[in-house]
């Protein structure tokens, strides 16, 4: 058990060396989000001077929905793993696992954390940056259950996140290409996983649709329960079971892709 | 060079794109779908916002669509005919394979910005400019041919000016080699294109209105098309896409002069 553990720790400890290298282009990107924050900001604040509540909240409140999404996107997002997971079966480096005793998933599992541990810290830097600049604009609740039910629901999102990713990673034993497909479901995932704009504005029937959807578990929900756009306990509960069986479903996929595409599997050279 | 040889050598491109194309359907129409797709996020977003409101800064529910789908339009005509160029000059600056254009019969510039076409992007210009049609039909709008003319025109202004801003995103390769995520900012940048003129307030009205073209190059076509001509709109599209576009033929040619080529 503690040697499985070890063999993990090392795979996360060079997944952590590797993702430090580029901290740099990690923080550009962070400070780049912010600039659509400005956009976001733009936008919406003339759309609130027309009414003072959308579907209602108040503009502080949908900004700070925005700006969570930024920080829980660094936080949980799955970025590249999809390439990553494709790039190592199209060029055959995949074959070195298939003779190790190593779980592949729990491997890219461990570089995931690792990766998201060094994102995740370096999206503080522009949050801190800018606080004072957003801090008139922000409002978080601060009842106790939503930490109680928002942080198991925020890590059921990574692994719905990184489930996504390495089902589409996966798909390569078929594909030799995937990045039109994986971009074709991220415009879907922007959409439904409330990136463009927060699901609950949507007509009643698509919202209730919605939370039926993995997408609506990727993001939205713990961002909703953390900000107070879910403001139903008993709701939030319910979703975290919904959650919970989408994580199943999708972990469960991504184990049916792995054994089917082993068997189409061709390891060619030494 | 004469104009005549450099659109001799851009058919050529053209006709080569075209075949590869059709090399590669299952490709063209993935890539056609995502395009397809990224558009209707844009226009659902502004259907969600006008749900919950009638106006945003003055402009009404079609008259926002008009914008984007002028916006949208702009943006494909750029990802149809340059963005697979420009976007790969960065990586043939750093890989060296910047050596091939050098050696083409033509401006440099020219060749390096304008070999590959991308018809999926083409393709999906007639879907931005059935959003344009569509909204301008619900707002009762009836443009006769010199407004359409005049459209077209301030549109093509919109492709230069983006056209620059690209080159000018990805020129600094030149000086610093390593670009990634550079690209990026052209797409941050873009996003303003989509938000009316009277949003923008204070800081970001000097910023994005004034001094970057960002938000002008959307904004003047579908307010020529929504409230007809207003000659201080053309004159300053047209003067900041000759500033820009000269920006970007200096940044060009400085940052060529810097280019060593990769040995090996």
């Amino acid at each position: 058990m503690l040697a499985t553990l070890n063999k993990y720790r090392a795979a996360f400890s060079v997944g952590l060396q590797s993702n430090l290298v580029y901290r740099v282009n990690f923080a550009i990107r962070g400070f780049f989000s912010f600039f659509h924050l400005i956009v976001v900001f733009i936008l919406w604040s003339a759309a609130y001077a027309g009414s003072p509540a959308i579907g209602g909240f108040n503009f502080p409140q949908t900004f700070t929905y925005f700006v969570a999404l930024i920080v829980v996107q660094f936080m949980i997002g799955a970025f590249n793993e999809d390439y990553q997971i494709s790039e190592e079966i199209r060029s055959g480096l995949i074959n070195q696992f298939l003779l190790k005793p190593v779980n592949y998933f729990a491997y890219r599992f461990s570089i995931y954390l690792s990766a998201r541990l060094v994102t995740g810290l370096l999206i503080l830097l522009p949050v801190l940056v800018t606080y004072p600049l957003l801090k008139d604009y922000l409002v978080l609740p601060t009842d106790a259950w939503r930490l109680a039910l928002g942080l198991p629901a925020l890590l059921m999102s990574g692994l719905i996140q990184f489930g996504i990713a390495y089902c589409f990673g996966l798909v390569s034993f078929w594909l030799l290409e995937i990045q039109g497909l994986v971009i074709l479901s991220m415009a879907i995932e922007s959409v439904l996983g409330g990136q463009i704009f927060p699901l609950d504005l949507l007509p009643d029937w698509l919202f209730r649709l919605s939370q039926y959807l993995p997408y609506y578990y990727q993001m939205y929900f713990p961002v909703a329960i953390f900000t107070g756009r879910l403001n139903d306990p008993s709701a939030a509960l319910t979703g975290l079971g919904i959650q919970a069986c989408w994580v199943v479903i999708i972990l469960a996929i991504g184990q049916l892709l792995w054994q089917r595409g082993l068997r189409l599997h061709t390891a060619v050279g030494g | 060079m004469t104009l005549a040889h450099h659109a001799r050598i851009w058919f050529t491109s053209a006709r080569y794109s075209i075949v590869r194309t059709l090399m590669f359907r299952g490709d063209f129409f993935i890539w056609a779908l995502v395009e397809v797709f990224w558009m209707t996020v844009n226009l659902l977003m502004i259907s969600v916002i006008y749900r919950h409101t009638d106006s945003v800064a003055g402009w009404s529910k079609y008259e926002m669509m008009l914008l984007v789908g002028t916006s949208l339009l702009i943006q494909r005509f750029l990802m149809g005919f340059f963005w697979s160029s420009i976007f790969e000059m960065g990586r043939n600056i750093r890989s060296g394979h910047f050596d091939f254009f050098l050696a083409q019969p033509g401006n440099v510039m020219f060749m390096a910005t304008t070999r590959k076409l991308d018809p999926d992007g083409l393709m999906n210009s007639f879907v931005a400019a059935g959003v344009v049609i569509y909204s301008a039909r619900q707002l009762g709008l009836h443009p006769g041919a010199a407004d359409i003319a005049l459209y077209a025109l301030m549109v093509a202004c919109g492709v230069i000016i983006h056209y620059s801003m690209l080159v000018l995103c990805i020129a600094p390769v030149f000086w610093i080699t390593s670009a990634q995520g550079i690209e990026g900012s052209y797409f941050t940048l873009s996003e303003f294109s989509r938000l009316p003129r009277e949003a923008f307030r204070g800081v970001a009205n000097i910023a994005f209105v004034w001094i970057l073209p960002v938000v002008v190059v959307s904004n003047a076509p579908a307010s020529t098309l929504l409230h007809g001509l207003d000659l201080r709109v053309v004159g300053w599209l047209l003067a900041i896409t000759v500033i820009w576009f000269t920006l970007a033929v200096i940044m060009f040619h400085r940052g060529l002069r810097r280019y060593t080529s990769a040995s090996s």
